[in-house]
């Protein structure tokens, strides 16, 4: 795209600091892992039908799962950018908690709510990546989606286009670089998840990740983990190198949205479709949720808030709740700030600075074994002795959430025609004027967004946090799957009071930006009145 | 003007706050010989927890302070272990047990050291490392469990040992966790090696298949979700756990049940001994040798029962009422030589893979 900004050398810089984060802590130490534990003779590995079925099952899930939940998510991204009700903004949250629910906790909610016959199926396993990632496509496609200025079709019903039409020719053409990008990351996450796996997929389903992790760590052979890792990065990178083929071709808006496109339901049949969508969605969203809080509240079949009095006297609970709310907070200025200078970065800068969208998906894309293991051989000499140094962790929070928040901004970004930019400068504005006056005031509902994502993945992250925790700085999941794996009825019913604080938590989080994001939303709309 | 630093005094000043940046951040990993001042870590697996306290003692008697850093599951650290061999993340492993010892011991992670406790420990443990690269600290079994209401009220007698699950009266009762995923899951595999030798096993294996045997990912799933006995209500009478876990079930209980709600079949007890052991390469080995002395020493030890839910290794450490009243010692638990085990490992689960999960 060319903008005015395309003769500063500004935006060059800004794609500076998160190519040397990602680069440092998972570039490097990967690297260094792959080259110092990978043996040829490992190679055959890849030629035994059991890793042939790995890979084929991973590949199928995976895309099995992206697309139901997209196909979910359309229906509840329609409503929340088209229409205007009530109980939005709480809806909104609600049905974002589930993406950064802890894994543990998800799959253990599902065994409970499955029907015996079904746990441990391909069937649970999709459905419970379906539940994990269709809140944050929804988020995704709806934030773009209000982006499209609701003139367009009104000119088009005008021209008379039927709504499916309508749809069809206009409103997916636009929204089609936001569902790629939402089915890319649903799709990279469906992927290399790994908790899901181990509890819903049942010992008979070994995804690429889970391998990784038993040959790693079960049977001490590191040499074929870490080609299996190769194999995934491989993968991924060929898929999302096809993708950038597809989103060449996509269609870009020429105006922005002066007013909202949100409009009050009016007509019965709007009401009851509206009802159903919405109101399924949110029962998806919490029926695991009351099942966790349930479990929280239920020892022996009886009714006792034992655990719930025990969780609040125990310090090293206490403790843990302080500690991740520091590291979110830590982790949400980084990985917002990480993420809206890649956002500028690829649509300011030159065609090569776009490899940074590939780069920031690292974290995601590399098995969270290879990432481990690189860091404590790779910073592992005085002074960069960094095994088990605190700052660690909120930095491997914020590189999870990166490639989240530079998505959900970069697209906006996108949409701001450069006519408004050339307009300020011509009267004067600065880049730096122009920016903060136009490109930020657009953006800010995504910065927001982002920032709400990216503290709830921190809260939430586990992968990562199991490999760099260290004892006093656990964060809750730490501490649930700690407590669930222990023997005993009022340590598992402890978890699950954890679990449903964290739930809350987040709900919480999310509501509250949310709410400062409508708010901020109602003054700009206002202002245009 | 003289109170503005000159461009040249500017210069000096960054340089200044730099170097004294780089002082600071590298201050704490000075070498220091005053023991006051040492930190000691001690590397363990995710579910160790002994009494928060019980360091202190260490602390006032030798003025080395005890780090504990949790590092995933016994395989976990192992794996990190051998990747960092020599210069380790730690000063002491703790938790190193059979089924992996001689993978550590290949690797030589650790440095070797006969503590004074040596004579008091338990032998046959104590003979698994005859060159003292590690020490016996704890011991438990994996064994069959029971839900003891579910058969009574069925006046159905309880499995007693590992043939009698593959009969027709026990069809569609026994959940395990796999062997490749869980540790007590990896223990009942070797102890049906152990029972039924290198060629009956896989026999006995596609028989437990036959009758209904469910495997699942990991020990939680198998003993909270599937097994009747515990809290998560399942549908299963008869889950591999530990010999410890039915007094877990009583202590941990509230209220506390009059009569223990599962049972051990003592014939299919596995024996596990657990491992501390000096990091080769630590900067404090001299101290790291005073914290074994106390890993094994009685008060430690005492502690580790009603904690991690373990026997001491310990001979004259005294077990407390209420774990000798609820658990069970199996006289001649199964075992198998680490060695071996360390040989055949890859082979047996690629084994049992087939047989049960495909």
């Amino acid at each position: 795209m060319t903008t005015i900004y395309n003769h500063s050398r500004a935006s060059n810089w800004l794609a500076a600091l998160p190519i040397v984060a990602i680069s440092l802590f998972v570039g490097v130490p990967v690297i260094n892992i792959f080259i110092s534990s990978i043996r040829l003779d490992s190679l055959s590995l890849l030629r035994t039908t059991a890793i042939r079925d790995i890979v084929w099952f991973t590949t199928w899930q995976a895309l099995a799962s992206t697309m139901f939940a997209l196909l979910i998510a359309m229906p509840v991204a329609f409503c929340m950018a088209n229409f205007k009700f009530t109980t939005q903004r709480i809806i909104t949250s609600l049905i974002s908690m589930p993406f950064i629910l802890p894994s543990i906790v998800v799959g253990v909610a599902f065994l409970q709510i499955l029907p015996r016959n079904s746990r441990r199926t391909a069937f649970a396993l999709i459905l419970a990546h379906v539940y994990f990632n269709f809140g944050f496509a929804v988020r995704l496609i709806s934030t773009r989606w209000l982006q499209i200025h609701p003139h367009l079709d009104d000119a088009a019903r005008t021209l008379g286009a039927s709504p499916q039409k309508v749809f069809l020719t206009l409103t997916l053409p636009l929204l089609r670089k936001a569902t790629t990008n939402a089915a890319l990351v649903v799709f990279t996450l469906c992927f290399t998840s790994y908790g899901v796996v181990r509890i819903l997929g049942g010992p008979s389903r070994s995804t690429i990740e889970t391998e990784i992790y038993f040959r790693a760590m079960q049977m001490g052979d590191v040499s074929g983990a870490m080609l299996l890792s190769a194999l995934q990065v491989v993968i991924i990178v060929m898929l999302f190198y096809a993708s950038t083929k597809i989103k060449r071709n996509t269609v870009e808006q020429t105006s922005r949205p002066t007013i909202s496109r949100r409009k009050p339901l009016r007509t019965k049949i709007q009401k009851i479709v509206a009802t159903i969508i919405i109101s399924s969605a949110t029962v998806f969203a919490l029926a695991p949720v009351f099942a966790i809080a349930l479990k929280s509240v239920i020892t022996n079949s009886r009714f006792t808030i034992a655990a719930w009095r025990e969780v609040f006297r125990n310090p090293d609970i206490l403790q843990s709740l302080s500690k991740t709310i520091l590291y979110a907070l830590v982790a949400m200025t980084l990985a917002t700030l990480l993420g809206l200078f890649c956002a500028c970065a690829i649509v300011y800068g030159n065609e090569r600075l776009r490899i940074i969208s590939a780069l920031t998906t690292m974290p995601l894309v590399i098995s969270a074994v290879s990432i481990g293991l690189g860091l404590i051989i790779t910073f592992d000499q005085r002074p960069f002795d960094w095994r088990g140094a605190q700052f660690m962790l909120p930095l491997a929070h914020a590189l999870v959430a990166l490639p989240l928040t530079m998505r959900i901004i970069s697209p906006v970004l996108q949409t701001i025609p450069d006519s408004i930019r050339q307009a300020s400068s011509v009267l004067g504005a600065s880049s730096w004027q122009t920016w903060r006056n136009i490109d930020l005031k657009i953006i800010r509902r995504a910065i927001i967004s982002a920032a709400a994502i990216s503290a709830t993945v921190s809260i939430g992250e586990f992968g990562a946090s199991s490999f760099l925790t260290r004892r006093g700085a656990e964060t809750l999941p730490i501490m649930i799957s700690r407590l669930l794996s222990r023997p005993g009825d009022s340590l598992q019913s402890q978890a699950f009071v954890l679990a449903t604080l964290l739930v809350l938590f987040s709900t919480v989080i999310i509501f509250v930006i949310d709410s400062l994001d409508s708010s901020s939303n109602a003054t700009t709309e206002n202002s245009h009145a | 003007m003289s109170f503005m630093p000159s461009k040249n005094n500017q210069k000096k000043l960054t340089f200044f706050f730099i170097s004294a940046l780089l002082a600071s951040a590298c201050g704490n990993n000075q070498p220091v010989n005053d023991a006051e001042n040492i930190t000691l870590t001690l590397l363990a697996y995710d579910s160790f927890t002994p009494t928060p306290t019980i360091f202190d003692d260490f602390t006032s008697q030798t003025g080395i302070k005890v780090e504990i850093v949790l590092g995933g599951d016994t395989g976990e650290l192992v794996t990190k272990a051998q990747l960092t061999a020599g210069n380790p993340e730690a000063d002491v492993l703790w938790g190193v047990d059979n089924t992996l010892l001689s993978r550590a011991l290949d690797s030589k992670i650790f440095a070797p050291y006969a503590t004074k406790n040596l004579a008091d420990l338990d032998e046959s443990a104590r003979s698994l490392v005859p060159n003292n690269e590690a020490t016996p600290v704890d011991t438990g079994d994996v064994c069959i469990n029971y839900d003891v209401n579910w058969f009574s009220e069925r006046n159905l007698a309880p499995p007693l040992t590992l043939r009698a699950l593959t009969s027709s009266n026990y069809a569609n009762l026994l959940v395990v966790p796999s062997p490749v995923s869980s540790s007590p899951g990896l223990a009942f595999m070797l102890a049906t090696i152990a029972e039924f030798g290198e060629d009956g096993w896989e026999e006995y294996w596609k028989s437990l298949k036959q009758n209904g045997a469910l495997i699942v990912g990991d020990w939680t799933t198998a003993y909270y979700t599937e097994f009747s006995g515990s809290s998560g209500k399942g549908e299963r009478p008869i889950v591999v756990s530990y010999g410890s876990s039915p007094p877990a079930e009583m202590i941990f209980a509230n209220p506390r049940p009059t009569t223990a709600p599962t049972a051990v079949a003592a014939l299919t007890c596995f024996r596990q001994v657990e491992f501390a052991g000096i990091l080769r390469g630590t900067k404090h080995e001299r101290e790291a040798q005073l914290l074994i002395d106390y890993l094994t020493d009685i008060k430690f030890q005492e502690d580790l029962p009603l904690t991690l839910f373990v026997y001491p290794a310990n001979n004259k450490a005294k077990l407390p009422e209420d774990f000798l009243k609820y658990s069970l010692r199996p006289e001649s638990p199964l075992q198998l030589d680490p060695v071996f085990i360390a040989k055949n490992l890859l082979i047996w689960l690629d084994t049992f893979t087939n047989i049960m999960l495909r």
